[in-house]
């Protein structure tokens, strides 16, 4: 293991377990119930915000499909809860089963690209929403209600969330510093010469897919057993597919830790801000949104790179955003 | 099903294409000449709704009269927008991401607007004409249907005229053929874009006051259209008015006709399985993603590939 050699390199390295070590001994100062419930949001959304990430960001695949394994996580949480399973056995059958559905839906549609492939993600979403309300062993449209024999515990539920963010970070850590990752990267800056380089896109694709999508199902699993109820038009709703969406690109498109910012800001402004300002939450997403794109593509972590004047050291994902964003080029080749 | 009933339906379907086409013509415009993937379009479609019900409310305007006053409005409102946002966008020959999550950040900011403004519960424009019957031998429609079907025929075909036979559509065609040939020429690239923006809005305002005397409508309104709209301009090849209203048949019928053709399926044995009316939202939805994979260049692009290999 080669230690860093300066003061920013140690900081670098120390951040992310100072961050985990504060977050895992936070509730020893007896926090309020209310700080709890939204940290624990906060870190359900993160981890969702991550897995988005790992394809959208890494691999460039805009999806606006993931409310749907957000929402097969919680339905086969509870369904299997009901069945008897252990609760955290229940998240990973959820994780599994929308791993499987990512492979139902991305088979199809990774055959299309960029726009194509967004707009067949919100068919498939607003498909999926209209079955979901109709299916009868759910309760269809009135929602699904799980029944724990044991008294609630805030704790445990903000332990599991802390632990699911901190999986979902780990994984994408991995995947980034790995081969897997220098192919995503590869594929969201051009496909066919990717391709040519020896690597399947198709498959890879669905690959990352799935990861993503076993993380949100995991995620989605963790908020149903808390919230005990919910129905197709929350966990299901198109609103959830946009925050899933949003949070990457409001924190940083493509970096593991521009997604974690953009989850911590938006579930913690969410939170206060459907309490204070109901009304008001579409506007804010939509023009932070809109200003992101005319004004900073790398969302609020190219603001701080900006702030802090430093170049990114990673050769591997350089240029990579501007890619995305359409106005990037290699070896001179405009994209 | 009966004879009489499938008459109805038929005739159902073909108004409702009429709609449908109008409602995709907009996008269809601005995504030919611009590729520009108008999720906003949505937020339009909504704006339209309301505008002729103020119209009609405050002014006791027709909301048909609404409809065409919609035009002129929302003409400056989409320039305006292209003025504002849309110019900024980085030039790009194909669809980009950055302009669909752009128009998408500006949908929900219209929505927002219309839940500040109008509040969360639907609203429906109520003339006397919404619920009186037409009897057309042994079928019956609602005169408002009629109505509608009319004024979106003929905004088409105005449409279609000022496409093939003015500057305007000639550069507009020029652009949507090849736009890098069309600079060289020396088609006004922003001028026509700006235009462009301008004409498919108002377009989206129109349909979305037409679509407002048929449906009730909240500030989510315009979402289902959205896709539906999408649908259709994928399915009539992405750039052309007559390929918009074909595309617009085929979905009215695929919709209207879906809840009753049975389709075979197995378990324990063969039976009959018939698509229940909660489902049919989820039709097109579906319809959606197997026309992006099995047509990407839509019905007519089928045809020529066919003609090709012959």
């Amino acid at each position: 293991v080669k230690l860093p050699s300066t003061f920013q390199g140690w900081l670098k390295l120390l951040l992310p377990w100072l961050l985990l070590a504060a977050l895992l001994v936070l509730p020893a100062g007896k926090p309020g119930a209310n700080i709890l419930k939204l940290l624990f949001i906060t870190a359900v959304w993160t981890t969702t915000s991550v897995a988005w990430n790992l394809l959208g960001g890494m691999a460039g695949q805009v999806s606006f499909g993931f409310a749907v394994f957000y929402g097969l996580g919680a339905y086969t949480t509870g369904l299997m809860m009901h069945a008897g399973l252990n609760p955290y056995l229940s998240f990973l059958a959820g994780g599994l089963i929308a791993a499987a559905a990512s492979f139902l839906i991305g088979l199809p549609t990774f055959r299309l690209r960029g726009p194509y492939f967004v707009i067949a993600t919100i068919g498939v979403t607003e498909a999926v929403r209209v079955v979901m309300n109709n299916i009868d062993i759910t309760g269809g449209s009135s929602g699904y209600r799980i029944l724990e024999e044991k008294q609630f515990n805030p704790l445990e539920h903000y332990y599991t969330a802390i632990a699911a963010v901190a999986l979902a970070v780990a994984v994408s850590i991995m995947i980034s510093r790995s081969r897997f990752g220098l192919a995503l990267r590869a594929i969201k800056q051009d496909e066919d010469a990717a391709a040519d380089l020896g690597v399947n896109p198709y498959s890879t694709k669905l690959k990352v897919h799935a990861i993503a999508a076993a993380l949100v199902g995991i995620a989605g699993g963790i908020y149903a057993r808390r919230a005990a109820f919910f129905y197709p038009g929350d966990v299901f709703a198109f609103q959830t597919s946009i925050s899933i969406l949003l949070m990457p690109v409001i924190g940083g498109i493509g970096t593991v830790w521009g997604a974690v910012l953009g989850g911590a800001v938006f579930g913690i402004v969410e939170e206060e801000l459907v309490v204070n300002f109901p009304n008001f939450h579409l506007l804010l997403y939509g023009s932070l949104l809109i200003l992101i794109i005319l004004f900073e593509p790398d969302g609020l972590m190219g603001l701080l790179r900006r702030v802090f004047r430093r170049r990114r050291e990673d050769p591997g994902s350089e240029n990579s955003d501007q890619v995305l964003w359409g106005s990037g080029s290699v070896a001179g080749r405009k994209l | 099903m009966s004879l009489i009933q499938g008459l109805n339906l038929l005739i159902a379907a073909l108004l409702l294409a009429g709609i449908y086409a109008a409602m995709a013509v907009g996008m269809t415009v601005i995504y030919g000449v611009m590729k520009i993937v108008n999720l906003a379009h949505a937020g339009f479609l909504m704006l339209g709704a309301y505008f002729a019900y103020e119209m009609f409310e405050r002014f006791h305007i027709d909301p048909l009269l609404g409809a065409v006053l919609a035009l002129p409005v929302f003409f400056l409102f989409g320039m305006a927008v292209h003025w504002l946002l849309v110019r900024w966008l980085p030039k790009s020959d194909t669809p980009s991401l950055p302009s669909l999550l752009l128009m998408f950040g500006f949908w929900l900011v219209l929505q927002n607007f219309g839940y500040v403004i109008w509040g969360n519960d639907d609203r429906s424009i109520t003339t006397p004409r919404t619920l009186w019957p037409v009897n057309l031998g042994p079928v019956s429609v609602p005169e408002v249907k009629l109505i509608v079907f009319a004024a979106a025929v003929v905004c088409l075909l105005i449409l279609q005229l000022v496409f093939n036979r003015s500057w305007f559509g000639r550069s507009m065609r020029a652009l949507i053929q090849n736009p890098y040939a069309a600079r060289i020429v020396g088609v006004d690239d922003a001028r026509t874009s700006r235009l462009t923006f301008g004409l498919g809005t108002a377009f989206a305002g129109f349909a979305g006051s037409l679509l407002g005397m048929i449906y009730t409508f909240s500030p989510d309104f315009g979402r289902p259209f959205l896709l539906r709209s999408f649908v259709i301009i994928v399915l009539g090849g992405l750039e052309s008015i007559s390929g918009v209203a074909l595309g617009a048949v085929v979905l009215a019928l695929v919709e209207t006709f879906a809840p009753y053709v049975p389709i075979p399926m197995y378990w324990h044995g063969w039976f009959f399985y018939q698509v229940s009316d909660s489902l049919q939202p989820a039709v097109s939805f579906g319809l959606l993603v197997v026309v992006l994979l099995v047509m990407p260049k839509g019905i007519a692009g089928l045809f020529a590939q066919k003609r090709r290999l012959a």
